[in-house]
């Protein structure tokens, strides 16, 4: 008989060792968690919504590895108006982050602070675990961090090569080198899209909605990136191209990016993201694992910034 | 019981079967990387490779593109997928597939066909018959056929590949497998399979859940099939009938499932309910899978039947999943086949359920995904159980097939 039975019944002789050997400690307690950027709380929102009590904040939940992204404290204004009161924002490497709120909320304005083109007031911003300055978008794509806004910003009179590689053009002496880029745009492409766009010449004009995305997206690729932020990807496509473009995104975090994702619909929110973030009014009010919570809370922290346990303590 | 090692001969055939089936799997490597992939010396790579390239399964070049490396360049091994191919063969519910893969799992070639549902299973063996037929003579003329498999969407007996029961696809006593390789004449045999347990391989090995050895796949046709991958093996049970997850009872006293139970996700989740759900009728000659399409779609587009009858199908899927994560705690979920558009239109629904109906220890860090090998999961599933033969002893598998009629082969 196997004497592991009742510790999970693996086959094999192997369980015995495993069940004594190690107990079920989740990966997150290791040794290193204890020397992550956030040793002062040792007690994670996971464990604390699990039992029940106490109020999910925006730390990472129970997590080992450092968050590619790490906004602390932010505050925005514009003129009188106070867009975002002391935000917290994280997105992991190898996680789609979904960003939600009502309109007004504030999302598009804190990814104008992530991707530099509208610097916060005050805050402050780490890029792997160490502070950066981010005051401009080259700032931003210098550190690898890709914004696709949802206008895609392609130029539609040019095609796929050439939007891809805009601005950065791979030289060989003084002319462009042509075959690579063609090479690269194609390897990327290929990574990304279930069904192969035809011809890397094609110009945009003449690409669906959804292909776009993908393109507008494959720059993130290219580039090597390390945080792509997706702003409203799927509006104005169809379901079949919103699947496809969920399908990418999720892909793309699959690789080890991370992934900031801001949508209005709580089925693609749902489908793809492992964490959801929420802003009420200027204010983040949950930052929470997509696994741990409904539907219903999600829609009742968009529309009035609390859910039972989940929103900031009153 | 004592068991002496294994034997030279076994070592070899074991190594020869794991470097076949590295080029087969991660696609062309040099030897360089064989070597440190497989843990072996180059110069058994190198032996490796020749006993290969001998008997025309993999061919040895010169690495493509400019090599910056200093030093002589290292050559890459690739299968020789247009000389050793397999059948796969696809039966669903609305449509025929048949395709010649190469080794390396390139679709060389494939034939389609629509079938309908009323349609006498007779001309089912006919249909695929002549699609084999013609994919073969298109082969190369020293190419060889090393396997064919059929994946069918009912539960089938391991030992001896009979059908016992198709709820959408009634195909009587036919012996599919025998009938196949009677009629087809390539002196092999043809084995037909469960077509969730294949795309649960071939998600295992080729898509979404590479490098994921604990996997469910769920898969939507008419009814709902499920093969569940335990420790990288596909869980079969005593007599293969296992991973039936769409006659998993979620809702008991619910709706009649076609298997005579009641409640069965497959009852409640299924095609037939979906359209009742949102008030439109099974449309002949219509295949489902465009027909629970249009209820996504339709969802998507405000179509306030549609959405209710999308939501209540995903809370019990949510139901279903909740209870596979209790029970098998697998690393990741897949949803294919129509699975895969109802998944991500009630995807808010299944995880709520999830949230609130498993225990969060295993849910945490559960990954639920679509199928990446779209919808040719069975038809890459078949494939790859088809060449299982082969891989597993490369040099024997292609000595005997490559025999002329009537010799023996020691």
């Amino acid at each position: 008989m196997n004497p592991a039975g009742h510790g999970g019944g693996a086959g094999g002789g192997e369980p015995v060792a495993r069940a004594i050997g190690s107990p079920a400690v989740p990966d997150g307690a290791g040794p290193d968690r204890y020397g992550a950027p956030y040793a002062a709380d040792t007690l994670t929102d996971h464990d604390r919504l699990a039992r029940g009590g106490g109020v999910a904040r925006w730390e990472p939940l129970g997590m080992s590895v450092t968050p590619a992204l790490d906004l602390r404290g932010v505050d925005k204004s514009f003129g009188s108006v106070r867009v975002l009161h002391d935000v917290a924002f994280t997105a992991c490497p190898g996680e789609v982050t979904a960003l939600v709120g009502d309109n007004g909320a504030g999302k598009t304005t804190l990814v104008k602070c992530i991707g530099g083109i509208d610097p916060f007031d005050r805050g402050e911003y780490r890029f792997e675990g160490r502070p950066v300055r981010v005051g401009s978008p080259r700032d931003a794509s210098r550190l690898g961090i890709e914004v696709v806004h949802q206008d895609l910003a392609l130029c539609e009179n040019l095609d796929i090569v050439q939007n891809l590689f805009l601005g950065r053009e791979r030289r060989r002496g003084l002319s462009l080198d042509e075959d690579t880029m063609e090479e690269m745009a194609r390897t990327a492409l290929s990574g990304l899209a279930v069904r192969t766009m035809g011809s890397v010449r094609q110009r945009v004009s003449t690409l669906s909605g959804g292909q776009r995305q993908t393109v507008a997206i494959a720059r993130a690729v290219l580039y090597d990136s390390k945080v792509v932020v997706l702003d409203e990807p799927a509006a104005a496509l169809g379901v079949a191209q919103t699947q496809q473009v969920l399908e990418t995104v999720r892909r793309l975090a699959d690789r080890g990016l991370a992934v900031v994702l801001i949508s209005h619909n709580m089925n693609d929110v749902f489908a793809v993201s492992d964490r959801i973030a929420a802003l009420y009014l200027g204010r983040m009010v949950a930052q929470v694992r997509t696994a741990d919570v409904t539907h219903r809370q999600i829609v009742e922290l968009i529309t009035s910034g609390a859910s039972g346990d989940l929103g900031p303590r009153r | 019981m004592m068991k002496g090692g294994p034997s030279q001969e076994d070592i070899r055939r074991h190594n020869l079967g794991t470097l076949l089936r590295f080029v087969h799997l991660r696609g062309p490597a040099s030897r360089a990387v064989l070597a440190e992939s497989l843990g072996l010396n180059r110069s058994t790579i190198m032996a490796l490779t020749a006993d290969l390239t001998a008997a025309g399964l993999v061919r040895e070049e010169l690495p493509r593109g400019p090599g910056r490396r200093a030093g002589r360049p290292s050559l890459v091994v690739r299968p020789e997928s247009t000389r050793v191919y397999v059948l796969a063969f696809e039966v669903g519910v609305d449509r025929l597939v048949v395709a010649r893969v190469g080794l390396g799992g390139v679709v060389l070639d494939r034939r389609e066909g629509v079938r309908a549902r009323d349609s006498d299973p007779a001309d089912l063996l006919g249909v695929l018959v002549a699609g084999a037929r013609a994919l073969v003579r298109k082969a190369e003329r020293d190419a060889v056929c090393v396997g064919a498999s059929v994946g069918f969407p009912g539960t089938v007996r391991r030992s001896d590949d009979m059908i016992m029961f198709g709820p959408n696809l009634d195909v009587g006593d036919l012996r599919l497998g025998d009938a196949l390789s009677r009629r087809l004449g390539l002196g092999i045999p043809v084995s037909v399979c469960n077509d969730a347990n294949l795309g649960a391989l071939a998600e295992h090995e080729r898509g979404a859940g590479v490098g994921c050895d604990n996997l469910i796949y769920l898969h939507g046709d008419v009814g709902v099939g499920g093969g569940i991958i335990a420790h990288g093996r596909l869980l079969g049970g005593d007599e293969g009938y296992g991973g039936e997850i769409g006659h998993m009872i979620v809702n008991p006293g619910g709706r009649p499932c076609a298997c005579g139970s009641n409640g069965c996700l497959e009852a409640e989740v299924g095609e037939r309910t979906l359209l009742c759900l949102a008030g439109r009728e099974e449309i002949p000659g219509q295949a489902g899978r465009d027909a629970v399409r249009d209820i996504v779609a339709a969802a998507d587009a405000g179509d306030i039947a549609a959405r209710e009858a999308l939501q209540r199908v995903g809370k019990w899927l949510g139901l279903g999943v909740a209870n596979l994560v209790n029970v098998f705690n697998p690393g990741m979920v897949v949803f294919g086949g129509t699975l895969r558009d109802i998944y991500l239109g009630s995807a808010a629904q299944i995880r709520s359920v999830l949230a609130t109906g498993a225990l969060a220890a295993p849910r945490e860090k559960v990954k639920l995904r679509t199928a990446a090998l779209g919808d040719d999961t069975t038809l890459v599933g078949a494939a790859e159980f088809a060449f299982a033969e082969v891989l597993a002893d490369p040099l024997q598998v292609l000595a005997r097939l490559r025999a002329p009629e009537g010799s023996t082969v020691s």
